[in-house]
C-alpha cells in the first residue's frame, strides 16, 4: 500500500487526463450497489467494474476488477464480490466504491508511463502491454519533452513493434494515434510537475484511435 | 552556435604560460612528471614549476609560492594534497590566473561529507576570484596543436577528432590508442568531478571549435542531466558525437560512484537520452575508437552495400563466409555484383568456384597484375558502396615476400582515391605480427582505415551510416 493522499484514483486520474486531451474510457464513481446499477444502465451494457480505493495498487490481483457485465443482475453480484474480496486482501483500505465504465472492445494492449529520473527528470516509457512489458521488459524510453519524431522512434524501437502492424488477423494499431497520445502525455507531465509517476495501463490501440482503459497518477 | 565558448576557452587550450604546482627537486612527485611532460611535448610558452622544496627541476627554477612566479600565468596544473588547495586559490587570484586544473583528488568522489564540503569551498573561492576550474580529480587538457600534453607527455598528430572524458585514465588511453591507430585529435579534456566546467561546457566548446569535426565522449554521470541533454542535441546538429557511458551495469555503477562521485542512472535512460539527442552510443573503449577512426576518415557516408574481397593469395572461402556473416549481422548488405562485373571477372579469372559471388574470392588471380585488375573490377562496380578487403599477412608474406606485400598495400591506398568510395582493410593479428603492424601503420598513415576484425569494421561502418541517415532526416 502507498500513502493514500499521493495516489489519485482511476476516476480522478482520468478526469485530469481527459481535460488534457488524452483519450480515456470515462469512468464514473459509484458509492453503492444501487448507484452502480443505475450508472451501468445509463452507460449501457456490457460494463466493467473496478474497485475505487487509493490504497489498492493491484486491482485485479485482489479481485477488484470484473469485466463484461451484461445486465443489472450481473452488475449487482459483481459489486458484492469486489467489495468483499478487496476487504479480505486489504482489510485497512479506504474504499470509496467502484468505478463503472463501458467495456471497451479488444485492441492491441500498450502501456505508456512516466517516472522521474534523478539526472534527467521526467522520462516517458512505451511498451506493449501484458507479458511483453512485465517479463521481457520490451520497452523504450524518452526524456520529456518528447517530440513527434521521438514518439515515432520510441514506438518503432520496441522489439514487439510488428505486433502493432497487425498480427495473425488482429487489426493493426493506429501508429499516428499512439504518437499523438505520447506527445500529449509528454505535454501533460511537463505542465504538471507535481506528478511523480503516471501509468496508462493498458491503452487499447485500434486501427483509428488509441484509448487509455486504466490510468493511475501518483503525486509528489 | 556556442561561439562565445571559443574565446572563453582560448586561455585553456592555448595558454601562453603554465605553472605546475606540486613540483619537487628532491623527491619524485606527480607535479614533476607534469613538468617533464610539458617539456618533452615542447610546450611553446614559459613553464613555471612551483613547490616548497625550491631548487631546480629539469633546469627550471622551482618557485616556493605561485605568487612569486615573475611572469604572467594563464593556466595552472595542481598536484598537491587537497588540504592545501584553498590557500593556493588565493595565489591564483593574485596572479590573475584564468584556469586551474586539479589533478588533486579526495573530493566528492570519496562520498564523505568532508569531500563534498571541500569541493563546495573550492568552487566558491574560484568563483570569487573569477577562476575557472577543471576537475578536481582529472588530468585536464590535451591540445596537440599547442603542444599541451597529457600526463604522459605524448603528443600525437593534430586532426579532426575532439574528445571529452570524465575519467583521466580513459583520456590517456584515448590519446595512446590515437597515436597507435592514427586517430588524430584536435583537443581533448578529462574533467573529473566537473565542479565548474563540465561535460556540457566542453561539448559546447568542441561543438563550436572549427578544428573539431567529430567528438568522442566518455561519461559516467552528470550533475545537470537536462543541460547535458540539451547541449548534446545542439552539438549533434553540426557534428557527429560518439558516446560511451561508463557504469552501465550494477557493478560498474558502483565503481562510477566511487570514481567520480556522480549519481548513477539506469543504462536504459542514458541510451534513450543518447538516441534522442542524436548521439551515437558505443559500448566499449574499443568500439569508441573504432567509430572515431571511421568518422575521421570518412566523415559522412551513406550506403551499406559492401563488397568483401578475400583470398588474396589462396582460397579464403571460410574466412570470407564468416566475414559475410559479420557484416550482415551488423546491418551491412553484401549484394551480388552486377552482371557486367561478373562477366569481366569471369573473363579475367575463369568461371570457377565461388569467385563471382560476393564475398569475392580472388584466389584464382595468379600474379599481382591480375589480382589488382580483379580487385579494381569489384571496386568500380556501382552497386557497391564500400569495399572491405580481408588481408592475411601470414599467408601473403611467404608467397609475395615483403616487397610484394608493400606493393599490394600501395595498390589498396591508390584504389581508395580512384573510385571515390571507401576502401577498408581488415588485418587480423597472426604470427607475422611485426610485418602486420608495419603494414597497418603504412595504411593508416595514408588515411586508409584498418581494423583487426571484420566484426569491428562492420560495426563502425554501420554506425557511421546510421548517423549519416539520421542527419539527412533532420
Amino acid at each position: 500500500m502507498i500513502k493514500s493522499q499521493n495516489v489519485l484514483t482511476e476516476v480522478e486520474s482520468k478526469k485530469f487526463l481527459k481535460k488534457a486531451g488524452i483519450p480515456v474510457v470515462e469512468a464514473k464513481l459509484a458509492r453503492s450497489k444501487k448507484e452502480t446499477i443505475s450508472i451501468s444502465k445509463k452507460m449501457g451494457f456490457p460494463v466493467v467494474l473496478k474497485i475505487s480505493s487509493p490504497d489498492v495498487v493491484h486491482k485485479s490481483d485482489s479481485g477488484g476488477v470484473k469485466l463484461g457485465l451484461a445486465n443489472a443482475t450481473q452488475v449487482g453480484k459483481a459489486y458484492n464480490e469486489i467489495i468483499s474480496s478487496v476487504k479480505k486482501v486489504y482489510p485497512k483500505a479506504q474504499i470509496e466504491g467502484v468505478s463503472v465504465q463501458s467495456m471497451a472492445p479488444p485492441g492491441v494492449e500498450v502501456i505508456v508511463g512516466m517516472s522521474k529520473d534523478p539526472q534527467f527528470g521526467p522520462v516517458l516509457m512505451f511498451g506493449l502491454g501484458g507479458i511483453l512489458v512485465e517479463v521481457l521488459k520490451d520497452v523504450s524510453f524518452r526524456i520529456v519533452p518528447v517530440t513527434e519524431r521521438d514518439a515515432r522512434e520510441m514506438i518503432r524501437e520496441i522489439k514487439g513493434y510488428p505486433m502493432l502492424e497487425g498480427y495473425r488477423g488482429q487489426k493493426p494499431a493506429s501508429i499516428p494515434a499512439l504518437e499523438k497520445l505520447i506527445v500529449k502525455v509528454s505535454q501533460f507531465v511537463e505542465e504538471n510537475p507535481q506528478i511523480k509517476e503516471l501509468d496508462l495501463n493498458p491503452i487499447f490501440a485500434y486501427p483509428d484511435k488509441a484509448v487509455a482503459i486504466d490510468a493511475r497518477i501518483i503525486l509528489e | 552556435m556556442f561561439e562565445e565558448k571559443l574565446k572563453e576557452f582560448e586561455p585553456l587550450f592555448y595558454p601562453k604560460s603554465v605553472a605546475v604546482v606540486g613540483a619537487s627537486s628532491t623527491s619524485i612527485k606527480v607535479g614533476s612528471v607534469w613538468v617533464r611532460a610539458l617539456l618533452s611535448a615542447g610546450f611553446p610558452g614559459p613553464i613555471y614549476p612551483v613547490g616548497s622544496s625550491g631548487g631546480k627541476i629539469f633546469n627550471l627554477e622551482i618557485f616556493p609560492k605561485l605568487r612569486l612566479v615573475p611572469g604572467e600565468v594563464d593556466y595552472v596544473i595542481v598536484a598537491i594534497p587537497r588540504q592545501s588547495v584553498l590557500e593556493l586559490l588565493d595565489d591564483c587570484a593574485i596572479k590573475k590566473v584564468k584556469a586551474v586544473q586539479f589533478f588533486t583528488a579526495g573530493f566528492s568522489e570519496m562520498g564523505t561529507p568532508q569531500g563534498y564540503r571541500l569541493e563546495e569551498q573550492l568552487l566558491e573561492k574560484a568563483r570569487q576570484g573569477g577562476i575557472r576550474i577543471i576537475g578536481p580529480n582529472c588530468i585536464g587538457l590535451y591540445c596537440a596543436e599547442h603542444k599541451m600534453p597529457s600526463l604522459m607527455g605524448k603528443i600525437g598528430k593534430t586532426g579532426p577528432v575532439g574528445f571529452i572524458s570524465q575519467s583521466g585514465g580513459i583520456a590517456v588511453k584515448l590519446i595512446e590508442i590515437g597515436i597507435a591507430r592514427h586517430i588524430n585529435y584536435s583537443k581533448g579534456v578529462s574533467f573529473g568531478n566537473g565542479i565548474d566546467l563540465d561535460a556540457s561546457d566542453f561539448l559546447q566548446y568542441l561543438g563550436a571549435d572549427p578544428k573539431t569535426k567529430v567528438i568522442g565522449a566518455y561519461l559516467e554521470g552528470t550533475r545537470d542531466g537536462v543541460r547535458l541533454f540539451n547541449t548534446m542535441k545542439e552539438v549533434t546538429k553540426v557534428k557527429p558525437l560518439v558516446a560511451l557511458k561508463g557504469g552501465r551495469t550494477e557493478v560498474g555503477a558502483q565503481a562510477a560512484m566511487s570514481h567520480t562521485g556522480s549519481l548513477a542512472s539506469s543504462a536504459a535512460i542514458w541510451s534513450a537520452m543518447f538516441r534522442q539527442a542524436g548521439a551515437i552510443e558505443v559500448h566499449s573503449l574499443e568500439e569508441l575508437t573504432d567509430t572515431l577512426l571511421i568518422f575521421q576518415q570518412l566523415n559522412r557516408w551513406q550506403g551499406t552495400s559492401a563488397a568483401i574481397i578475400g583470398g588474396l593469395a589462396d582460397g579464403g572461402g571460410g574466412i570470407s563466409v564468416s566475414a559475410g556473416d559479420a557484416c550482415v549481422e551488423r546491418g551491412l548488405r553484401i549484394p551480388p555484383l552486377s552482371p557486367e562485373t561478373k562477366q569481366e571477372l569471369g573473363k579475367l579469372l575463369g568461371e570457377v568456384g565461388s569467385i563471382l559471388r560476393n564475398p569475392v574470392d580472388v584466389s584464382q588471380a595468379h600474379g599481382m597484375a591480375t589480382l589488382f585488375q580483379a580487385i579494381d573490377l569489384v571496386a568500380r562496380d556501382t552497386i557497391i558502396d564500400i569495399v572491405l578487403i580481408q588481408e592475411d599477412i601470414d599467408i601473403l608474406l611467404p608467397i609475395y615476400s615483403w616487397k610484394g606485400l608493400e606493393e599490394i598495400n600501395e595498390f589498396f591506398i591508390e584504389l581508395g582515391g580512384k573510385h571515390n568510395k571507401p576502401i577498408i582493410v581488415i588485418l587480423p593479428p597472426g604470427s607475422a605480427e611485426p610485418e602486420r603492424l608495419q603494414i597497418e601503420q603504412k595504411l593508416l598513415a595514408a588515411s586508409t582505415p584498418v581494423f583487426c576484425s571484420m566484426e569491428r569494421a562492420a560495426k563502425a561502418i554501420y554506425k557511421l551510416n546510421q548517423y549519416s541517415c539520421w542527419q539527412e532526416a533532420q
